[in-house]
């Protein structure tokens, strides 16, 4: 594999006729983790579906794992995305499905295994080493739609790790869930990167999701590359300002970040 | 006096109608598509009447119905909700009414020319107590392919189950899995229609499975279970049907939607799901 896990060159995304995307250059190094943030609708989806091939260009250049991503169809694009390991924004809510955990875990190993080929001991096991290193072992009998909006997400994200993926794409893994979750999915990603050195690519709205060992941040805007760099250049109090609107304040801290409301963090 | 060499056939027919329809009624309630099941039922009408149109008549009439319901399928397994961003259900609706309109305007014709629909008639509302082992060999064959395909691609179908999306995210051949599956749900549709008719194949679908999910966890347990919810309620709905000399579809019909009842009111407040 090169240095770069993502290469991407004059990129353009149209959705229902409009431009969404309009990407001139971003590389991303292997074994970084990466965060995209933005406004709503700045095409930070859509730029995580274009590396999967799931949205497809107007025109550019989409290199992940040293595959042309819009140049692929059929198996050789089943192929590549067996490589890269997605975790929704959504998550699929028909709670009246009695899979089980364990059974949701192991749709990761599916694509692995193949056509006409049966799960092997091995593939179990994995399913098994990734539900007990989640933290999932006491829920893998349980039915996925009746565990927690948490322990939800962390099954796919055990789903995705399943994969033995070299590129993990997270699209807002900590939607919707309270503060204790919160930082567990943020310490589990940081605990995966620390065990693998996957390459992660991370959409996230909060400062505070952002792991203390996220080595970049690309900030979109309106589909368009504001900044890219470190947390800690891209964060000044005066660009979040100048995206999110006056009267915020950054904080930096042990390698956290976070935004208050004016003034200074009181802990 | 019940005369078991005439009425078996007719036993295994419901039954087995019963077993494919509940198997495939775990992936269309799972997905959330019962409308599934009535769209292909009805270009299944579709193509009988137009087959009948065209001068075919008895079993090839049966042709032609799984000629419509296979073409429905195929549209609807090529589509792809990424690129045409519509809702599975808004689609199946759509073919649905087309489907719909398409065999009444053929009935409309049949009336027109002064032709017999008698074997239409026959798809649209079937005739269990008619079937023989003709038709349950059929039944047999397709409730047989069916059985080998989800076997084959059990792990697919349970990913597929879960999330199309996600499925096609991670790596596994959706659309192949996913047409191939609808092809099937035509074909069985298609064959059963004439034997079971529309009303009792879409109570068929929906309810075994339906119950299974309240009953049991995992979806090889699930799919199982609907089956076997599926056959009972085809063969004891016509043994009570022919107990009590009353007819035998509706009683299919309520045996099943009791079993659902059953079910749901376990689940309540006897027991977690096995």
């Amino acid at each position: 594999m090169s240095a770069r896990a993502v290469e991407i060159e004059k990129l353009i995304v149209h959705a229902a006729r409009r431009c969404v995307l309009d990407v001139d250059e971003l590389q991303i190094s292997a074994g970084e983790i990466t965060a995209i943030m933005g406004l709503n609708g700045a095409g930070k989806t859509t730029l995580l579906r274009t590396c999967l091939g799931l949205a497809t260009p107007t025109r550019g250049v989409v290199h992940v794992l040293d595959r042309n991503v819009p140049q692929l169809h059929g198996g050789s694009l089943a192929q590549f995305r067996r490589r890269v390991g997605y975790v929704p924004q959504l998550l699929p809510a028909r709670s009246e499905l009695p899979l089980t955990v364990r059974e949701v875990v192991a749709i990761g190993r599916t694509g692995r295994v193949g056509l006409f080929h049966p799960f092997k001991k091995a593939d179990w096991r994995i399913v098994d080493e990734w539900i007990e290193r989640l933290g999932l072992t006491l829920l893998s009998d349980r039915v996925f739609g009746e565990i927690s909006g948490g322990e939800q997400r962390k099954t796919i994200l055990a789903r995705a790790m399943a994969q033995e993926p070299e590129l993990l794409l997270l699209d807002e893994p900590t939607a919707n869930l309270d503060l204790g979750w919160r930082e567990r999915i943020v310490a589990t990603i940081q605990q995966l990167h620390a065990q693998t050195a996957i390459t992660i690519l991370l959409i996230c709205h909060e400062l505070e999701v952002l792991p203390s060992i996220c080595h970049h941040v690309v900030l979109l805007d309106q589909g368009r590359i504001l900044v890219c760099g470190a947390p800690e250049e891209v964060f000044t109090t005066e660009r979040v300002a100048a995206v999110y609107g006056a009267g915020l304040h950054v904080t930096h801290e042990g390698g956290r970040h976070a935004v208050v409301p004016g003034g200074s963090i009181h802990v | 006096m019940f005369d078991l060499v005439f009425w078996l056939p007719v036993m295994a027919g419901g039954a087995l109608a019963g077993a494919s329809s509940g198997l495939l009624g775990t992936f269309i309630v799972g997905m959330r598509i019962p409308f599934l099941g009535i769209c292909v039922a009805h270009a299944a009408l579709a193509g009988a009447v137009f087959g009948s149109l065209c001068g075919l008549e008895g079993p090839t009439v049966v042709l032609a119905a799984l000629s419509g319901a296979v073409l429905a399928a195929l549209v609807l397994g090529l589509l792809d909700p990424q690129r045409t961003q519509l809702d599975d259900n808004v689609v199946l609706s759509s073919l649905f009414s087309a489907t719909m309109g398409l065999a009444f305007l053929g009935i409309g014709l049949h009336d027109r020319l002064g032709r017999s629909d008698n074997d239409v008639r026959g798809i649209l509302w079937g005739s269990l107590s008619f079937c023989r082992w003709r038709d349950v060999r059929l039944m047999l064959i397709v409730g047989g392919a069916l059985l080998a395909y989800v076997v084959v691609f059990f792990k697919e179908l349970r990913a597929i189950l879960f999330s199309r999306s996600d499925a096609a995210a991670a790596g596994i051949r959706v659309t192949i899995i996913w047409t191939g599956l609808l092809i099937l749900v035509a074909v069985v549709l298609a064959v059963n229609l004439q034997t079971v008719g529309g009303l009792m194949i879409y109570s068929l679908i929906s309810n075994p499975a339906a119950a299974a999910f309240q009953l049991v966890r995992g979806c090889r347990r699930a799919m199982w279970l609907s089956a076997v919810f599926g056959a009972a309620s085809g063969l004891g709905g016509f043994l009570i049907s022919a107990a009590t000399d009353l007819p035998s579809g509706p009683v299919i019909v309520l045996v099943s939607s009791a079993l659902l009842a059953f079910a749901t009111i376990h689940r309540r407040y006897a027991a977690k799901p096995i």
